[in-house]
């Protein structure tokens, strides 16, 4: 029964995104221009651009993860949508990892076209390791999508709305960006040293995160 | 003091227990009461008009009945379930229909409902019949973000008729509503009464005599006269 809701409320978010392209009519112009700004201001020297793409792109995608997840409860507030989930008698742990998958998926592409822009943009090598690559953007987006979808509920029953996201997000969400950096960084770079630390740690995150989402998300919805 | 409260008819006799009973219910916002030490019971089947001016706690309290939020103090029962520790079970049993309709608007009227029974285990094939029911069976496949307000509230009363819940829990329905809605409403009641289901209209309009068995009185944040 929990798969079968996280999968419907999952479903539900992806269908509204394709709809109405919210997230990627703003996240993706937005995490371009980024990229392509620092591209001008860091100038053509190929080393510098190679070293500081990685944390670029984390950054991009941590912004297009507070910004995601606000437009995802923004479509559960109107009509106050939200309450209907409060009153459905599903678990509410499931909803929860049903926002999460799906924040997951929107962001996964977010990042994969965000990565083919700091690849030729900024020259940024695969490097000979492209499944530890695929698997460190999979445990970042997912610690990412975890904390996001938590603490977007949060920040929807605030009053101070979407101001309280980034407050709430960004000192959380630092060491998940700082892991997946030193990883991309030392992936790209042709070096798998501290590498398995780095992952752990985020595997670590992603699993502390999901826990707490799935305990708390409940006692968050409720009055 | 509004006005008198009136009783149409004599209230459901049963031997069921009271599908909605609640002891001194206060709940306060920021400190001021908008329900005031409450005590009711609702028959298990009973239609009950509760009326009221704007602000006097119509809508307060049937939050509280759905357990959309908490008694501040005081508690009792709704369906023979704790409105504080069993909560999941009244939920699963009611349905709230206010102007918040609880539609998303990128969801066409189709997806919407699929996604109600998705979460109420309601069998999905009920869809096509609710929504001719209600006369939304050609718009089917429209979203309802470019629906009226007043098919939007059609949209909703077709998910309550898809779940058919015990208890209904109405808020304003005749509000914003055009003369076709208002006959779906009515029809909702005439439906629910023949089903024995429980239903409190909150309205300042008063619904059709032939669907209600009671009325309640609110004003400031109380039963302005007890039950009969």
């Amino acid at each position: 029964m929990i798969l079968q809701v996280a999968q419907a409320i999952a479903a539900k978010d992806l269908r509204i995104e394709m709809r109405s392209r919210s997230a990627l009519s703003t996240v993706l112009p937005f995490a371009a221009t980024m990229l392509l700004a620092f591209g001008f201001a860091l100038g053509p020297d190929r080393v510098l651009l190679t070293a500081t793409a990685p944390a670029l792109l984390w950054l991009a995608a941590l912004f297009a993860s507070v910004e995601l997840c606000h437009r995802t409860y923004q479509s559960e507030a109107a009509n106050n949508a939200l309450e209907g989930l409060l009153l459905s008698p599903v678990e509410k742990g499931a909803v929860y990892l049903g926002k999460a998958a799906a924040a997951f998926v929107q962001l996964l592409v977010l990042l994969g076209v965000t990565a083919g822009i700091v690849i030729v943009l900024f020259g940024l090598p695969v490097g000979p390791s492209p499944l530890l690559l695929a698997l460190t953007a999979v445990l970042g987006i997912g610690g990412l999508s975890a904390l996001g979808s938590l603490l977007g509920l949060l920040a929807v029953r605030s009053r101070t709305r979407q101001a309280a996201l980034p407050v709430l997000v960004l000192p959380l969400v630092s060491p998940v960006i700082i892991a997946a950096t030193r990883t991309t960084e030392g992936l790209t770079q042709g070096s798998t040293t501290g590498i398995g630390g780095w992952i752990g740690l985020l595997v670590a995150f992603d699993a502390a995160f999901l826990a707490i989402g799935y305990i708390v998300f409940g006692h968050l919805l409720e009055d | 003091m509004i006005g008198h409260l009136a009783t149409r008819r004599a209230p459901v006799t049963t031997t069921q227990p009271a599908a909605v009973h609640l002891s001194r219910v206060t709940r306060l916002f920021d400190g001021l009461a908008a329900v005031d030490l409450v005590s009711l019971e609702i028959a298990s089947g009973e239609t009950v008009w509760l009326r009221g001016w704007n602000g006097s706690g119509k809508t307060t309290l049937l939050r509280l009945m759905a357990t959309a939020i908490s008694p501040t103090f005081g508690g009792g029962g709704v369906l023979g379930f704790d409105l504080h520790k069993q909560r999941s079970a009244i939920r699963a049993r009611m349905d709230l229909l206010s102007h918040e309709t609880r539609l998303y608007n990128d969801l066409t009227a189709t997806e919407n409902l699929h996604f109600a029974a998705r979460l109420y285990g309601v069998d999905g094939r009920l869809v096509e019949t609710v929504l001719a029911r209600v006369g939304l069976d050609e718009v089917a496949t429209v979203r309802a973000g470019s629906f009226s307000q007043g098919m939007r509230q059609r949209l909703a009363l077709a998910r309550c008729l898809m779940r058919a819940p015990a208890l209904i829990l109405l808020d304003e329905p005749y509000a914003g509503l055009d003369v076709d809605a208002r006959v779906v409403v009515d029809e909702l009641l005439a439906a629910a009464r023949s089903a024995g289901q429980t239903v409190v209209l909150a309205s300042h309009e008063a619904p059709p005599p032939q669907f209600v068995d009671r009325e309640l009185l609110m004003d400031s944040g109380r039963l302005a006269q007890a039950p009969s």
